[in-house]
């Protein structure tokens, strides 16, 4: 009786703790399937997810504002994911896994819409015939994987070079004449610490400030073959930097964007490359009104560099909500909501138009971002961009460690046979 | 006729309250072992019990054993969520083959086991160092003893990046100590710029952090030992050193064990440290076997792969484990 009464006792446990589990499994893994087509002028409510917080946040919430008052029928509800782009991005990718139906609309890096697209996470945009011709083509590229559009560019932060006009009389028009103009700064003006201030810690940025320079050099990121000569002549550039003309100091390994803002607006470096949130940091009395801001200057056989950056706007492809979503994402790039924009926060706007007299009576540097967008060259469009960066920075990385003068060849040679291969990876390959 | 009572086989009465015939339906009676007694209370007792302990058992159930089990079964599929859209199909031990032959696993597995056996002796040899010290009777030891454990109650990734803060060249506490000393050695870049002053930052971070969790582990341990023994080895004329060694040390084996099997297995495990400090680099120099398994569960979203690498840290972490157990396990 003892036995037979412990048994039950037992399995009943079981069953309790079974029941528990199936439970929260059932309870994870609840999507529900997606709901059919709502049209555009039905009274709904949709989601968008975006990382912006403060300022940024703010903005987005006052553009969501005039939108709802536009389309009075569409009520839109923020979810304001993470600032942290990892964090984001996994966040975004348990909803997709799940199933979700919402976000119904969401910003993506320029390095997403490409894996969420082979995912098939994401709605091809043809079914609204968007015109792509309006923006700044290197962005529109970024968010096309096969041929199809899957993300429009929403703001376009492309990097480049940041140089003290005080010091730096006339830009530098070779990157050659980078170096010597580094040098001559550092002999005149004692108060710099160093020469030029760059992201070289293992991280994303450390391949958008590669990018800036590979052009330059004419390089270009494919990653097929990474193994090029202008990508070595490009890294072997920046490496040459801190080791042979020491005009950046061995503390670039670990600087991120951050780090090298800080050196360049306390007036320690007459050259930085960075994004153009610099321009409207404070700064001291030395540096303010003295900034210029141009692509990294061309070297034989290079074009002038830049890299790009910034976001996009993508529908989830189990929405039931598309064409409210497709009229959220053509009001947030509509000219002048970007002009608004970059006028209130700095993003610099993805649409040639919005780069109006108006702003540029409000922020002056944006005729130089201007410029920079026509030239900043995409990190590479692949599904398996983030295997890609990864390898990147692990190279970058390890040739920023090693003083060898022939570091940089001996890594691309080394190393682009993986990248190549991580790139063209595809299932239980 | 007198009622029969119920007895024992020494004749000892049944409890009380116990009707001497349900022995009868009890556990059966087993040879040369005294009959079961308070059966009844006994399964009241227990049951109770099973209610009090069902919610953390259900609860560790679903945060523990289900994730393990689910990654044991992951492991053997193919389960990339890049590719969410593709069965999961049974892969066999495709995704364990893939890891020990990649040459990047097999140095993770290097750095993480060189860092666990330096680091955990270090630890080990200070913690003990310092138990001995807040041992002693002086002025200050109660706040000695509780400052001792703020490093400790620092969530990692703060401390961590405290540290990345300290090791800056430019404005860190690291470079303004050495450069007191001499000029030629500040302005050093530690992290990022070359392989081993990365690893000796990470290793004084992480010591930084986890020498008082020792240290408080083992001042426990010797509070516990009587001081007749001590006061018994000294009347047989042991010196310091011969009391350490015969008296304290032996002693001292269970907190020992304790400290040692949960620093093994944080050291085994460590990520946030490296994360934050270098995030793997100068390369992949300071990659270690937890920074890995990230890399392929978030970066390369391959919970196949990241499943098999978990679970052989899981299987190293419970090899460890079992080997301390063994050794430190009490004489008979």
């Amino acid at each position: 009786m003892h036995r037979n009464s412990l048994t039950r006792w037992r399995a009943g446990a079981v069953a309790v703790a079974a029941a528990a589990l199936a439970t929260g499994v059932a309870a994870c893994g609840s999507s529900g399937p997606a709901n059919s087509t709502v049209a555009g002028g039905a009274t709904q409510t949709i989601v968008f997810a975006e990382s912006g917080l403060g300022t940024e946040g703010q903005q987005t919430q006052v553009a969501i504002n005039a939108f709802e008052k536009a389309n009075p029928n569409i009520k839109v509800s923020v979810q304001v994911l993470s600032s942290d782009s990892t964090t984001y991005l996994s966040t975004l990718e348990h909803d997709f896994i799940s199933g979700s139906s919402t976000p119904d609309v969401f910003e993506s890096d320029v390095t997403y819409p490409a894996k969420f697209a082979q995912a098939g996470w994401v709605a091809s945009l043809t079914q609204f015939h968007p015109n792509m011709s309006q923006f700044f083509p290197h962005e529109v590229a970024a968010g096309t994987y096969n041929g199809t559009y899957y993300a429009v560019p929403w703001f376009d932060n492309p990097e480049g070079l940041f140089y003290r006009t005080d010091l730096i009389k006339t830009p530098p028009t070779s990157p050659a004449q980078v170096v010597s103009d580094a040098e001559q700064a550092m002999k005149t003006d004692k108060s710099l610490k160093e020469g030029i201030a760059f992201e070289a810690d293992k991280y994303e940025g450390a391949i958008t400030a590669f990018l800036t320079v590979d052009s330059a050099f004419g390089g270009t990121l494919n990653p097929q073959n990474v193994n090029t000569p202008g990508n070595v002549a490009a890294l072997n550039w920046l490496h040459a930097a801190i080791y042979t003309s020491h005009i950046a100091p061995q503390a670039v390994t670990g600087w991120q964007e951050g780090q090298v803002e800080e050196q360049f607006v306390s007036g320690y470096t007459p050259f930085a490359i960075n994004y153009p949130f610099v321009e409207a940091q404070p700064m001291v009395a030395a540096v303010k009104g003295h900034v210029g801001y141009i692509p990294f200057p061309a070297g034989p056989g290079g074009t002038p560099g830049s890299a790009l950056g910034g976001e996009m706007l993508a529908i989830n492809a189990k929405t039931a909500h598309g064409a409210a979503a497709w009229k959220l994402i053509q009001y947030l790039t509509s000219p002048s909501v970007e002009t608004a924009r970059a006028i209130a926060v700095g993003d610099p706007p993805s649409l040639p138009s919005a780069y109006t007299s108006a702003l540029y009576s409000s922020a002056p540097y944006f005729k130089d971002v201007y410029t920079l967008n026509t030239y900043s060259a995409p990190r590479p469009v692949t599904p398996n961009y983030l295997q890609v960066s990864s390898d990147l920075q692990t190279l970058f990385s390890a040739v920023y460690a090693n003083a060898s003068a022939s570091a940089a060849g001996a890594a691309f040679a080394a190393g682009a046979s993986s990248i190549k291969s991580d790139a063209n990876a595809t299932p239980g390959s | 006729m007198a009622a029969e009572v119920s007895t024992t086989e020494k004749g000892r009465p049944a409890r009380t309250g116990r009707p001497g015939h349900l022995a009868r339906f009890g556990r059966p009676k087993r040879p040369g072992r005294p009959t079961p007694v308070g059966h009844a209370r006994e399964r009241g007792d227990r049951r109770l019990g099973y209610m009090l302990v069902a919610p953390v058992v259900i609860l560790l159930l679903a945060i523990t054993a289900y994730p393990l089990v689910y990654n044991l079964w992951n492991s053997f599929h193919f389960d990339n969520l890049s590719y969410g859209n593709l069965p999961h199909n049974f892969v066999g031990g495709a995704n364990y083959s893939k890891m020990f032959k990649s040459a990047q696993w097999v140095s993770a597995l290097e750095r993480t086991l060189v860092f666990t056996a330096v680091t955990v002796a270090f630890d080990m040899v200070v913690g003990l160092g310092l138990a001995l010290m807040m041992h002693r009777r002086f002025r200050g030891r109660g706040f000695l003893r509780a400052a001792i454990l703020v490093p400790w109650a620092m969530p990692t990734v703060v401390s961590a990046m405290l540290w990345k803060t300290m090791f800056d060249p430019s404005a860190g506490f690291v470079d303004y100590i050495l450069g007191a000393f001499h000029p030629a050695w500040s302005s050093i870049a530690w992290l990022g710029a070359s392989v081993w002053r990365s690893w000796i930052a990470i290793f004084i971070a992480d010591s930084w952090k986890n020498i008082p969790f020792v240290a408080i582990i083992l001042l426990a341990g010797l509070q516990i030992i009587p001081n007749d023994v001590y006061e018994a080895a000294r009347i047989d004329g042991a010196s310091w050193w011969q009391s350490f060694r015969s008296v304290t040390l032996p002693m001292l084996k269970p907190a020992m064990s304790v400290a040692l099997i949960f620093r093994t297995i944080q050291a085994l495990l460590v990520f946030d440290v490296i994360y934050i400090m270098t995030g793997g680099g100068p390369g992949n120099s300071t990659e270690t076997l937890s920074f890995l398994s990230y890399n392929t569960f978030i970066i390369n979203t391959d919970f196949g792969e990241g499943g098999a690498m978990s679970l052989v840290l899981v299987v190293l972490a419970l090899a460890v484990s079992f080997v301390y157990v063994r050794a430190f396990r009490p004489q008979t």
